[in-house]
């Protein structure tokens, strides 16, 4: 299994990378950012699709609470009326999470491939030999110069200029994207998806190397671009945050979405002169 | 409480499962251990070090940072280690955090990381000398041979005992260090990831003088008729002169060096990335020959080369052994093993004796190749062969030190470094 997933997916990930660093003038952190941004592009369909299907999720949520209302004591009738909504709007409530199961194992061939093109040890250096072509740009790439601006891309970034980026970018990304919460328990599980996760990752860049912490930054970078352009503006960062809870344990009626999230007449004129001036 | 839609909560759930899986996937897969002893080669890699041999004593450093002095003779009578009567020692170097410990929002944590010995000791007179790997930096200590003399801290008490360590003060490091130390007379010379190559005087551990190559040093250096030469990894090889490191001459290779280079004669010979065997003038460092000729050979030429009576054996990350005409890098023969020779061959007596990645012995003609005998240690193996007569000693990846009879390929005795 392991050798499948080599010779399939990380070798050809991890001797790209290299040759890549090869034609960049022996840069390897200009080689982590071209990379990154080729494969962000290359699965652009598929983030593209995640988003809509996210969106047309949350687009749906105003009808959802009304079904709350009206269903909140027969749970299986809630149930059966939520796929019934889902079904007529032609959504599949999991669909946005294929595009990201797809894009999951690239993801992690990228992060193993900067991990061990960076051969921090000299085990790590001879255990990169078992997964090289035998491509002339790679002989010369190799070892990789590790410097990168301020960083040395095999070490952790340790003046905490990456982690805030990591972090900061990654809550950024996030927030574009995460619905407000409607009730309590929601509401915890959105704040802790959304602090716990940028958090985390601001904390690995503290220990891992910053070659990865780079790639990190980068990607969320462009995954903030797309979420940018694809959903219409900056989602929901600009709405304020979770709603409190009122004393009685029943959340707050719900918040007005953003422009960006309605489905308003103004908006669809808006993006309809917008998809006629691309067509031009 | 109004409860969730079973969606949202399945989907919250769902995406929290995922981003849980990613990262765990992500740890799980990768290498993530900067740390020396970790990483692809797992927490087993252990014996990386070669032996250094003096009046009859086996000294040897290991992956968790001891010093070790073996007497081949009290090991064969498999005397409790260590036999102090029989001049054995263990030494356990601790070595302070170099600086610059994590920081993290709840403030800055030392960045505790084991000392390492990749390279083989040198012996200087009364002294055995070790160059360390501690995270990012490293020290070269020197250890008295008869009578180690730090304390149970680890602190050396050197003007007893005539040690040293350099650089002085507990926060002073240079950079990391993997090649060996290389003795010359009374200096020792080191390369290191500092990308600096060191001279010191062997006897105090006063720094003669020092040369700056600009890019990492992991290679030994190799001393010829007072003319030191050192690789970094910038694909950049240095003749400097042993007296004051002024440069002799320089030259950029295709490639940076993968093994340590061997001055034989007016030759240095080297591995490199690009997956050939170099042979340079040492005079002025133009071009020999290189092996193969034409296409490169399948992997790293990791290994050193050995050369004796015009001869180079080299071994080859593609399972090969060759052996060239030192003169030309003419093919004389070639002998597959069953996996990558990663550690450096040895010669006895006609004998060329080679170890496989899987832990292979293979005792080969060294005029022909024509295997003789082959030999099942168990273990991988990336340290240096040494030889004594017909014994050869070997440091095996799981820590154990093997003592073989060539002739008979009969393991005369073991030994595990990894001791409490």
């Amino acid at each position: 299994m392991v050798e499948l997933w080599n010779s399939i997916i990380l070798e050809p990930v991890l001797n790209s990378l290299i040759a890549l660093t090869t034609m960049v003038a022996g840069n390897f952190g200009v080689a982590i950012i071209v990379l990154t941004i080729v494969v962000r592009f290359a699965l652009y369909p598929l983030t593209v699709r995640q988003t809509r299907s996210t969106k047309a999720m949350q687009a749906l949520q105003p009808r959802m609470q009304e079904l709350k209302k009206k269903y909140a004591k027969n749970q299986q009738k809630l149930q059966q009326e939520t796929m019934k909504l889902y079904k007529e709007a032609g959504i599949n409530p999991l669909g946005c999470l294929w595009p990201m199961l797809i894009q999951l194992p690239i993801w992690i061939a990228l992060y193993q491939s900067i991990m061990r093109a960076l051969a921090a040890t000299p085990e790590n250096l001879l255990d990169l030999s078992k997964h090289l072509y035998s491509w002339a740009a790679i002989g010369q790439a190799v070892p990789l110069n590790e410097q990168f601006l301020w960083l040395r891309l095999s070490q952790p970034d340790r003046n905490l200029i990456l982690a805030i980026l990591v972090g900061g970018t990654m809550w950024v990304q996030q927030k574009m994207v995460t619905a407000p919460a409607t009730d309590a328990r929601q509401q915890s599980m959105t704040q802790m998806t959304t602090l716990m996760m940028p958090l985390m990752f601001g904390m690995f860049t503290l220990s891992f190397p910053s070659g990865l912490a780079l790639y990190w930054v980068v990607s969320n970078i462009i995954g903030i671009v797309i979420q940018y352009f694809v959903a219409g503006g900056w989602g929901y960062l600009r709405v304020p945050s979770a709603p409190k809870p009122a004393p009685d344990g029943k959340a707050v009626p719900v918040r007005k979405l953003p422009q960006s999230q309605q489905e308003s007449p103004t908006i669809k004129k808006a993006s309809k002169q917008k998809k006629d001036r691309f067509k031009k | 409480m109004v409860k969730l839609s079973f969606i949202s909560v399945k989907l919250s759930k769902a995406l929290l499962v995922l981003l849980l899986l990613a990262v765990l996937s992500l740890a799980a897969f990768s290498c993530v251990a900067p740390s020396s002893g970790g990483g692809c080669a797992g927490p087993g890699a252990q014996g990386w070090s070669g032996f250094a041999s003096y009046d009859g004593i086996l000294y040897l450093g290991s992956m968790d940072g001891k010093v070790l002095a073996l007497n081949p003779s009290a090991r064969s009578e498999r005397l409790m280690f260590p036999s102090e009567r029989d001049g054995e020692w263990v030494l356990r170097l601790k070595a302070p955090a170099p600086s610059g410990g994590m920081c993290g929002p709840l403030g800055c944590a030392p960045a505790a990381r084991p000392v390492a010995i990749y390279g083989m000791p040198a012996v200087a007179a009364d002294l055995v000398c070790v160059a360390t790997y501690v995270g990012d930096g490293g020290k070269v200590m020197a250890i008295n041979r008869f009578a180690p003399g730090y304390d149970e801290e680890g602190n050396p008490s050197w003007k007893k005992q005539g040690e040293w360590v350099y650089p002085r003060g507990q926060d002073s490091f240079i950079g990391a260090v993997v090649g060996s130390p290389v003795v010359v007379e009374d200096t020792l010379y080191v390369g290191s990831s500092d990308g600096k190559v060191y001279a010191l005087d062997a006897v105090y551990g006063d720094k003669r003088w020092e040369f700056d190559t600009g890019a990492k040093i992991w290679t030994s250096p190799a001393v010829k008729n007072g003319v030191l030469y050192v690789a970094n990894y910038e694909d950049k090889l240095y003749a400097l002169s042993d007296q004051d490191g002024s440069v002799v001459w320089e030259r950029e290779l295709p490639a940076s060096l993968a093994s340590s280079p061997v001055v034989s004669d007016d030759t240095v010979f080297f591995g490199t990335f690009d997956r050939y065997l170099l042979a340079i003038d040492s005079g002025d460092g133009s071009d020999r020959w290189r092996f193969p000729k034409d296409n490169p050979a399948d992997n790293w030429f990791w290994a050193a080369p050995v050369v004796r009576d015009n001869v180079v054996y080299a071994g080859c990350l593609d399972h090969s052994i060759y052996a060239l005409e030192a003169s030309t890098g003419r093919k004389l023969w070639q002998f597959v093993a069953d996996s990558p020779i990663v550690s450096t061959p040895v010669l006895v007596d006609g004998l060329l004796v080679a170890i496989s990645d899987s832990g292979e012995m293979y005792v080969l003609r060294a005029d022909s190749g024509v295997s003789e005998r082959t030999v099942s240690i168990g273990y991988s193996v990336m340290a240096p062969l040494y030889a004594e007569e017909d014994m050869v000693y070997v440091h095996a990846r799981d820590g154990g030190v093997y003592c073989i009879d060539v002739q008979t390929g009969l393991i005369a005795w073991e030994f595990s470094s990894i001791i409490d």
